[in-house]
């Protein structure tokens, strides 16, 4: 739970600064016609809000994770006591955005190095296993370095499935880097699918390249 | 492109249509398209009313309503669309045109779109029995509010004709390049709609049309998002703004969500109580073990779910109760062979069930029946995946690549009709909307 809260307080620390550029975002209207004013006036009203919430904002962000609500008037009572959930949204990116490794080029340049799969399957290879050795080096020298695990998937499965797999594939590197000695709560694990191909051909060299892990630094090494 | 069907170059305006012959043989649903791909069903067409569409009086408002319609009435895939009748100068009243329809026994059915000052009306008949089935009337057809109103007569008028009402006053929510959009049946204006912000997928609509579910994409994770279509308003589902949470669903009571969420050891379905924009938290419904469980699909009484599982390695189709009991196979697979099977849609008349299965390395649209367990084949080549049922239960929109990018399409089950939705680039993850009153469907 200690990592999902300073996540969580990333998340409303950048959601808030971004506050002032419009917080709720209109819905797309249907015609051309745009109320300018009104549009102005709501983002006015929204970050004067989040201006009033702000010194609230660390103490909500410790508490949603603590909330057990078990009824949709407690859920209710909760999102209202709260704006985290809304703030997530307010990001506009899907990627955390990058934090300094800390290290040397030549161990940066290690880090990244992606772990790749075998078509539709989540197991680590020796392969795999070979390069998750070399990583763990840094995790043992560098004790602050935390990462992201980010699990992706090549174009051909379900879009939907491949969510799942790519949440797989990530959860095994976790679970590897796990079992030999790193603290869980230096690894998050997110999935993006076959949303972000680092190859876009329709190849099996392509297919073979997309189907990775791949580390991002949440927490430098120094 | 069959943008513009091929009647309606040559449907007859009344006086002008001294060429349109009424003897002509009706003009057919095609059950091919271009590149040859063919339709894997194969059907005997019943005989289908032959409905004539007639416009008397000119004018932008007219027209418009004229074209309108008639697409509609096409699209709904229950009539015959036959050519107007040959009718003189000076016929330019419903009665002159109906006698003369009549007399030539060319139509059964006859629509009279006529312009009524700054108002357009249109006026079905039963030719036969010299019947009014119905009569509507609209503003200028050509605004957007006038196209609603429009799309609505064409489906009270294939109710008065057939029983059923027809589909046109619905639309398709899908994904494109990381955004919402939406698009009329009709394929008319896509629009970009909803998600502003963050990346989102697997939009589904909630069943009074207002409200809508999806995976927004955010640094953190894939929360669920309830959104309102009118104010825009959206709300997380607790507990979903980390890690993975996809494929969500309204119940069709519309008071439960349905939704796959990544676990400690692979993917699990959960249900949320929901009520507008607040959600309770999730209940899990089946234990993975390291397997996935995602893609649930209501039965319409609500009483279970179909849904994709890897438990016996090969993604395949599975049902349980709502209460996640009596988990077990739907679609027969041969374990190993059968191909991978995902995106499951349960016809809102319990029928069938629709999902896509690879067969050769694409993706091919199936149907399951469901009280036979009967499974068959809709699709040949190209890629077609992710199906999503009309209101009416026999039209699918899907995705498919055949024309070399990612397009939506309609299938019609009965004449195996194909018409193309989208042309934008990129289209997915299609959802289907249920049947929008006229003033519950938000722009």
């Amino acid at each position: 739970m200690m990592r999902r809260s300073s996540i969580l307080l990333r998340a409303a620390a950048g959601a808030f600064t971004l506050a002032a550029c419009g917080q709720t975002p209109p819905p797309v209207p249907a015609t051309p016609a745009v109320d300018s004013a009104a549009i102005r006036a709501r983002a006015d009203s929204a970050s004067a809000a989040a201006r009033r919430d702000s010194l609230a904002q660390a103490a909500r962000a410790d508490s949603i994770a603590r909330v057990r609500a078990d009824s949709i008037a407690r859920a209710l009572e909760a999102s209202r006591a709260d704006s985290v959930r809304a703030q997530v949204l307010r990001e506009g990116a899907d990627t955390l955005p990058d934090t300094p490794s800390g290290l040397d080029s030549a161990r940066a340049a290690l880090l990244a190095t992606p772990v790749h799969f075998a078509t539709d399957r989540a197991e680590l290879s020796a392969v795999a296993q070979g390069e998750l050795e070399r990583k763990l080096d840094l995790f043992r020298s560098y004790p602050r370095l935390a990462v992201q695990v980010e699990g992706h998937c090549d174009e051909r499965g379900p879009d939907e499935y491949n969510l799942a797999l790519g949440n797989r594939r990530a959860a095994a590197v976790r679970d590897w880097l796990v079992e030999h000695g790193v603290a869980a709560a230096r690894l998050t694990v997110m999935s993006y699918g076959e949303e972000h191909p680092v190859d876009p051909r329709s190849t099996e060299e392509a297919w073979a390249r997309n189907r990775r892990a791949e580390f991002r630094v949440t927490r430098s090494a120094r | 492109m069959r943008a513009v069907p091929r009647y309606l170059a040559a449907a007859a305006w009344v006086s002008l249509a001294g060429a349109a012959g009424i003897g002509q043989a009706p003009l057919r649903a095609q059950d091919t398209i271009q590149g040859g791909v063919r339709i894997g069903i194969t059907y005997t067409p019943g005989r289908r009313p032959a409905l004539a569409v007639v416009r008397v009086g000119a004018g932008t408002a007219v027209d418009s309503a004229y074209a309108m319609l008639l697409r509609d009435l096409d699209q709904s895939d229950r009539f015959e669309l036959v050519r107007g009748p040959v009718v003189e100068r000076g016929d330019t009243t419903k009665a002159a045109v109906l006698i003369r329809v009549a007399a030539s026994r060319a139509a059964d059915l006859l629509v009279v779109v006529e312009a009524k000052g700054r108002r357009t009306e249109a006026v079905a008949y039963d030719v036969a029995r010299n019947a009014l089935l119905h009569r509507a009337e609209f503003a200028d057809a050509a605004a957007p509010t006038g196209r609603r109103g429009v799309h609505a007569a064409a489906d009270a008028i294939v109710a008065a004709a057939t029983g059923q009402p027809g589909i046109a006053a619905t639309r398709v929510l899908f994904v494109r390049a990381g955004r919402l959009m939406r698009v009329d049946a009709d394929g008319h204006s896509p629009t970009a709609t909803g998600s502003a912000g963050n990346p989102a997928l697997s939009p589904a609509w909630a069943p009074d049309g207002r409200r809508i579910a999806y995976t927004a994409f955010v640094p953190s994770g894939q929360p669920i998002v309830l959104q309102e279509l009118t104010s825009g308003r959206r709300a997380i589902v607790p507990t979903t703004e980390y890690g993975l949470n996809i494929t969500p669903v309204y119940s069709p009571d519309g008071r439960r969500l349905a939704f796959a969420r990544g676990t400690e050891a692979g993917t699990d379905i959960y249900l949320s109580e929901v009520n507008g924009l607040a959600a309770g938290v999730p209940q899990r419904l089946t234990v993975g073990r390291f397997a996935d469980n995602l893609s649930p699909a209501w039965s319409p009484d609500g009483s279970r779910l179909a849904f994709i599982s890897t438990r016996a390695r090969t993604p395949q189709l599975y049902v349980m109760a709502a209460d996640g009991s009596g988990q077990e196979v739907l679609a027969r697979f041969d374990y190993g062979a059968t191909g991978t099977t995902s995106a499951p849609a349960w016809s809102p008349d319990g029928q069938f069930i629709a999902f896509h299965r690879e067969v050769g390395g694409a993706p091919q649209l199936f149907v399951l029946d469901v009280a036979t367990r009967a499974v068959r084949q809709l699709t040949g080549s190209g890629r077609n995946e992710d199906p999503s049922w009309a209101p009416d239960s026999r039209h699918l929109v899907f995705v498919s690549s055949r024309t070399g990018t990612r397009e939506l399409w309609v299938l019609d089950l009965e004449t195996g009709r194909v018409r193309p939705l989208t042309s934008v680039g990129g289209a997915r993850l299609p959802a289907w909307s249920p049947r929008l009153s006229a003033g519950g469907s938000p722009e």
